[in-house]
C-alpha cells in the first residue's frame, strides 16, 4: 500500500488506505449525527420555551386565585327575634284562604324513603330540618313550614333574618329556627340554622351544631340513594319521621324579592298573591305530610279540603 | 448542502394526543351536566354548598351569560368542537386547517378559563366546583396540546 503511487488512476485508496466510498459513508454518518443534534437542540429549546409558558400560566392564574380567595363575599344581615305582628300573620292564615290554594304552585313534594324506619320521640313522630340562614332555597321554604307546623303546635322565639347579601336570590327575607323552640301535642320539631349569613373567615359563620344521632340522618339521608347523587348534602333537607324526605325548596324564592318581612307574612293571607299560592301551597303540602305522620290527627287540620287536595302530591 | 430537520411537523405523541381526546370527552361530559342544570332551573344547591363553594350561585350569576347566551352551552359547543379537533383521527389528519384551529380553540378556552375564574373569585364570591373541574379539563388540554406540538417527530 505504502508504494501505491499517488494519485494514480484504477485505485481509489488514499494514503490512509480509506477508499472515497467510506469517506462519503463517513461523511454522511457526521452529517446524519449533525441533523440529529440539531433536531435534539430544536427540541430542547422548545420544550423549554414550552415548559416557560406553562410556568407562566400556572404562577399568572396562582396568584390570580390566592388574591380572589381572600377576596371574600359581603356578610348579611344578623337574626332578630321575628316581631309578633310578623309571627301572627304567618301563623294566624285563615283556613278559607289554604283551602282554596290546595298545593298551589309547591313543587318538590316530600318522597317515601325506601326502607325507613320512623323516627321518634317521646311516642311522637319527629320531624327534622337542616338548612342555613344564609341558603336562599331554605329561606323560601321556612315560611311554609312554619305556617304548617303551626297547624300542630307553637313556636317560641322564632327568628327573622335574610338569605346572604352576596348569594343568589339575595337578602331573601326569611324566618329562623336558630334560637327557636317549638311543642305540640302531635309531634316533635327540631330545626338546625348550621350556619349564620355572616361572613368568618372567608365563609358562612358556624351556627347551630347537630346532634351526633342528627348528623347521621343527614348524612344519611341526603345522600344517594336516598337523593340523586347531584344533590348530595342539598339544604334545606327535612327528614319527616324517618319516612319521608325533602331536599331542596319547594318555590323558587323570586317571589320574595325586594318585601319585607311582614309584607310576604301578610301577603300569605291573599289568596290571589303568588306569595301565597307558592308558600301555603307548601304549608298545604307539608301539613298533609305531617298528617300522614299524626295519622289524620287534628282531624279539623287534616281533613281540611286544602290539606287533602295536596296530599294528592306527596309520593 | 444537507436539507435542515423541520423539527415538529411529523406525528405528534400518541399517548398526548390520546390524553387531549379523552380528557375532551371528560369536559363534553361536565358541561353537558352544567347545561342540563342550567335549563332546568334546578331548585337544589347541586354540590357541597359551604358557602364560598356555591355551584348554584354561580351558575344562577350574571356572569352564567356572556353575549347573552348562557356559558353552560358555551361550554358545551366549546367541548363539542373539543372532541372533534382532539380526536385521533383529526391529530393525524394532514389538512392545513386543523393544526391552526386547534391552537386557536385551545386558547379561545385558556382565556375563557381565566376571565370565568376571575368572575367567580371577585365578582360572584363563590366557587363552583363543576365549573372548576371544566377549567382544570381545559388548562390540562392546553397543556397536552402544546407539549404534543412541540414533541412531534421531526421529518
Amino acid at each position: 500500500m505504502a508504494n501505491q503511487p499517488k494519485g494514480s488512476k484504477g485505485s481509489a485508496r488514499t494514503s490512509t488506505g480509506s477508499t472515497k466510498a467510506e469517506r462519503a459513508s463517513r461523511r454522511a454518518e457526521v452529517a446524519a449525527e449533525l441533523r440529529r443534534q440539531q433536531v435534539r437542540e430544536q427540541r430542547r429549546s422548545r420544550l423549554i420555551m414550552a415548559s416557560s409558558v406553562v410556568i407562566a400560566i400556572v404562577i399568572v392564574v396562582g396568584a390570580v386565585v390566592a388574591i380572589g380567595l381572600n377576596h371574600g363575599p359581603k356578610s348579611g344581615k344578623a337574626s332578630t327575634l321575628a316581631p309578633a305582628a310578623v309571627v301572627s300573620a304567618v301563623t294566624g292564615v285563615p283556613t278559607s284562604v289554604f283551602n282554596s290554594i290546595g298545593p298551589g304552585t309547591a313543587d318538590n313534594p316530600p318522597t317515601a324513603i325506601k326502607g325507613g324506619t320512623a323516627l321518634t320521640q317521646g311516642g311522637k313522630p319527629r320531624i327534622l330540618y337542616v338548612g342555613a340562614e344564609y341558603c336562599p332555597y331554605c329561606a323560601a321554604d321556612r315560611w311554609g313550614l312554619v305556617a304548617a307546623l303551626s297547624r300542630f303546635g307553637t313556636f317560641k322565639n322564632l327568628g327573622v333574618t335574610h338569605s346572604a347579601s352576596g348569594d343568589v336570590y339575595a337578602n331573601t327575607p326569611t324566618l329562623s329556627f336558630h334560637g327557636a323552640s317549638y311543642t305540640s301535642k302531635y309531634i316533635v320539631f327540631k330545626g338546625y340554622e348550621r350556619q349564620s349569613n355572616k361572613i368568618s373567615g372567608g365563609s358562612y359563620a358556624d351556627l347551630d351544631t347537630l346532634s351526633k344521632s342528627d348528623l347521621a340522618l343527614f348524612d344519611k339521608y341526603d345522600n344517594p340513594p336516598y337523593v340523586q347523587s347531584s344533590a348530595a348534602g342539598t339544604i334545606p333537607f327535612i327528614d319527616w319521621g324517618g319516612l319521608y324526605l325533602t331536599s331542596g325548596a319547594s318555590y323558587l324564592p323570586t317571589m320574595l324579592a325586594g318585601k319585607t318581612h311582614l309584607q310576604v307574612a301578610q301577603a300569605m293571607s291573599d289568596p290571589t298573591s303568588s306569595a301565597a299560592k307558592a308558600i301555603d301551597g307548601t304549608a298545604n303540602v307539608f301539613t298533609a305530610m305531617i298528617c300522614k305522620l299524626t295519622k289524620g290527627q287534628p282531624a279539623n287540620v287534616c281533613g281540611s279540603a286544602g290539606v287533602t287536595a295536596a296530599a294528592s302530591k306527596i309520593k | 448542502m444537507a436539507k435542515q430537520p423541520e423539527v415538529g411537523v411529523g406525528p405528534a405523541p400518541r399517548t398526548l394526543t390520546w390524553a387531549t381526546f379523552v380528557l375532551a370527552i371528560a369536559g363534553l361530559g361536565v358541561s353537558a351536566y352544567l347545561t342540563y342544570e342550567h335549563f332546568t332551573g334546578s331548585k337544589t344547591l347541586a354540590c357541597p354548598d359551604t358557602g364560598r363553594i356555591n355551584c348554584a350561585k354561580v351558575t344562577t350569576s350574571s356572569y352564567s351569560h356572556f353575549l347573552g347566551m348562557p356559558v353552560a352551552l358555551l361550554g358545551l359547543i366549546f367541548f363539542v368542537v373539543l372532541v372533534v379537533i382532539m380526536s385521533p383521527w383529526a391529530w393525524t389528519s394532514t389538512q392545513p386547517l386543523v393544526r391552526p384551529a386547534r391552537w386557536v380553540i385551545v386558547v379561545v378556552g385558556l382565556i375563557s378559563v381565566v376571565y370565568l375564574v376571575w368572575a367567580e373569585l371577585y365578582k360572584v364570591n363563590a366557587i363552583c366546583l363543576f365549573c372548576t373541574s371544566v377549567h382544570v379539563i381545559t388548562f390540562l388540554i392546553f397543556v397536552l396540546t402544546l407539549f404534543a406540538e412541540v414533541l412531534r417527530e421531526p421529518v
